[in-house]
């Protein structure tokens, strides 16, 4: 049993696990790259030391540093976050070789899940459905890919083995462009995860991503806690998840419950999990992948059911058995999360970095804001562009989203840019609020010009706003003029007036 | 001071009479106008009712962000205007196209070179930034000329990395 908690993560989950431990009385220990040494999470910790340089290949990704340290405090326990070391089964081993608890699963249920192919077979030896592709196939050779690819048809899908949040991934619409997008999976996937093996998969269209949480203790439970819609996207990166999904229903969330609970026993899973799945126009649904770990969306879940998922996670690592039966798991309410990220979206979502000069947090009935960041903070390119969580949650979906368009509102962030506009336009979107979108819902037929034409607009006050700047700002320059004019001594002025007239 | 803003082609000619009034197009409003938090969150009252909004000086005038909708404006005053129309506007098309780097990263690929003949769309430099690679591609037909950086090279946000001419 251990009472002293590592998290080998930084950013909003960092503070996120640190909050988890601090209400469970346990000492908190935090580690640091040299960018983020004014960060939250070290600021919030008991302990914080320092891992290396900024790029995570020589901090956050330092396994073997990490373990250093957990001794050297006399740590129990590793929390990995997401991310970073999160689904590396082999930091899993180390931590658990140096007798320190892995918050997270056995490192077997990691390797099994992580390797796309030998999850996708244990799955269907599990009687579960997957999406037809050459996963299980083991790494080929682009000229293999090439000839196998109008087997599974196009449009199609090209994935990192290694991969995960989209990173490596490739949409082929035909054999012509596939040889250049198969080169840029290959080079983003090795630098992403070191590993440049790729894989295809059939894109199923019209599908939603919708994904179920799962707990898992050490004593034969497993539970899950119902599902996220997780369908709005935006180069396979999650902008926007809600909790339940407009598209299922009791029977669909039975089916799809049972099914991700019976995915996590195939590999003995043990801790929280999810289960993500693809489910087409007709409700017929297929395993994607299971990412090992908690994910980014989890606080959704935590609001309809009342769960806290990471103490959960904590209790289960220290072999408590799970606090709640199936049967006890009722969802209440809706809850929707926007991501807040540091991305212009007005500028075809680039990343935007430089210090958050000043930032208004939204508060007030069914808010939650989970951020790492606070006015002062340098929003740096080493690390991803996710700045905040804005989770929202009420009794009704369409109560969420009023609730959600007015804490947008609220919610000011000076010094860089970010998605939040965006996400006002989804917001007033109207298939949006009628729940009708799939996963290429933002990529093909949605964009920021259209939605800002259809929405009620002030062009009067923004031209008033823009021209009281302008005045103000013209204003300032004459005053300076001026001063610099009375500053001058009478008598200079003459001499120089005088020779100018000469 | 009267001032011509011009909103997606839409004039509105707006006279700041004091700090607290103004007249827009003909109508006169009472005013308070406040910077909160600090440049560039701004509040309005305008005859009693509130406003909230970012305003950014972009690269060709202003940019209001308001209520999730993004108005880009541009605010001359009066004698400026004149002029202008007395000797007609319109930017000159300049003859180079300077790609410079939207944002700090690292230079992972740069599929042309100098001399190498590009179309509108092609890509140019590809960025990594943010565990994100973002591809920067040419506005426009032409021809690659001073390439600034090399593959491995971390740029800063608006460094210019190479034009087109």
């Amino acid at each position: 049993m251990f009472n002293k908690v590592l998290v080998a993560n930084r950013g909003e989950i960092a503070v996120r696990i640190l909050r988890a431990c601090r209400e469970l009385g346990m000492e908190t220990v935090a580690v640091y790259s040299e960018a983020d040494r004014q960060a939250l999470h070290v600021r919030y910790a008991d302990e914080a030391y320092l891992l290396g340089p900024a790029p995570s290949r020589e901090s956050y990704l330092r396994g073997d540093k990490i373990i250093d340290i957990a001794k050297k405090a006399g740590v129990g326990a590793i929390h990995p976050g997401y991310g970073f070391l999160a689904e590396r089964a082999d930091f899993a081993q180390a931590v658990i070789d140096e007798g320190i608890a892995f918050i997270g699963p056995k490192p077997s249920s990691i390797a099994a899940m992580g390797d796309k192919g030998v999850a996708r077979a244990t799955v269907t030896a599990a009687g579960v459905s997957v999406v037809p592709g050459t996963e299980a196939e083991g790494s080929l050779s682009d000229d293999d890919l090439l000839k196998i690819a109008p087997e599974i048809g196009f449009p199609l899908l090209i994935k990192a083995t290694a991969g995960g949040g989209g990173k490596g991934m490739r949409e082929v619409s035909n054999l012509d462009e596939m040889p250049v997008l198969l080169l840029s999976a290959r080079r983003e996937a090795e630098s992403a995860f070191g590993d440049g093996d790729v894989y295809l998969e059939k894109l199923v269209e019209g599908a939603r991503h919708i994904e179920f949480q799962i707990l898992a203790d050490t004593h034969g439970n497993v539970i899950h806690l119902g599902e996220r819609e997780c369908s709005l996207q935006r180069r396979h990166q999650k902008l926007l998840e809600e909790s339940p999904s407009p598209f299922v229903d009791e029977e669909l969330r039975q089916q799809m419950g049972e099914v991700a609970v019976r995915a996590a026993q195939s590999v003995e899973y043990i801790n929280a999990g999810t289960i993500e799945f693809l489910v087409d126009s007709d409700k017929k649904f297929y395993f994607l992948e299971m990412n090992t770990r908690l994910q980014v969306e989890h606080p959704i879940t935590e609001a309809v059911t009342g769960v806290d998922i990471v103490k959960e996670q904590i209790r289960i690592a220290r072999g408590r058995p799970l606090k709640h039966s199936q049967a006890e798991i009722q969802m209440k309410g809706w809850a929707i999360e926007c991501r807040i990220n540091a991305e212009d979206p007005y500028d075809n979502f680039m990343p935007s970095t430089g210090y958050i000069s000043h930032m208004l947090l939204p508060t007030g009935p069914g808010v939650r804001v989970d951020t790492g960041v606070y006015p002062g903070f340098e929003i740096s390119p080493y690390y991803d562009s996710l700045i905040s969580k804005l989770i929202v949650y009420g009794e009704t979906r369409a109560e969420v989203i009023l609730r959600m368009r007015r804490a947008l509102e609220e919610y000011k962030i000076v010094g860089v840019r970010t998605n939040i506009p965006f996400h006002q336009n989804i917001m007033d979107s109207l298939r949006f609020m009628a729940g009708q979108f799939d996963t290429q819902f933002v990529e093909k037929r949605f964009s920021m010009e259209r939605a800002d034409r259809g929405r009620e607009s002030y062009p009067h006050i923004a031209a008033i706003m823009a021209t009281l700047v302008a005045h103000q700002r013209t204003q300032r320059s004459a005053h300076v003029i001026q001063r610099n004019e009375r500053d001058t001594s009478n008598w200079k002025w003459m001499g120089r007036w005088e020779r100018i007239h000469r | 001071m009267k001032y011509i803003t011009t909103l997606n082609e839409q004039e509105f000619n707006i006279e700041v009479l004091d700090e607290e009034y103004i007249v827009v197009d003909g109508v006169t409003y009472t005013v308070n106008f406040e910077s909160v938090s600090g440049e560039p969150v701004f509040s309005l009252l305008l005859d009693g009712k509130s406003y909230d909004a970012y305003v950014y000086e972009g690269d060709e005038g202003w940019e209001v962000l308001l209520q999730g909708s993004l108005y880009p404006a541009t605010v001359v005053d009066e004698r400026e205007h004149r002029l202008r129309s007395a000797f007609g506007s319109g930017p000159v098309q300049s003859g180079e196209f300077y790609l410079k780097a939207p944002m700090p990263g690292l230079v992972v690929d740069i599929p042309v070179s100098d001399g190498h003949e590009v179309k509108e769309g092609d890509v140019l430099i590809i960025l990594e930034s943010m565990k994100m690679q973002n591809e920067l591609k040419s506005p426009r037909d032409g021809v690659i000329a001073r390439m600034r950086v090399n593959v491995g090279d971390n740029v800063e946000r608006r460094q210019t990395l190479l034009s087109v001419v």
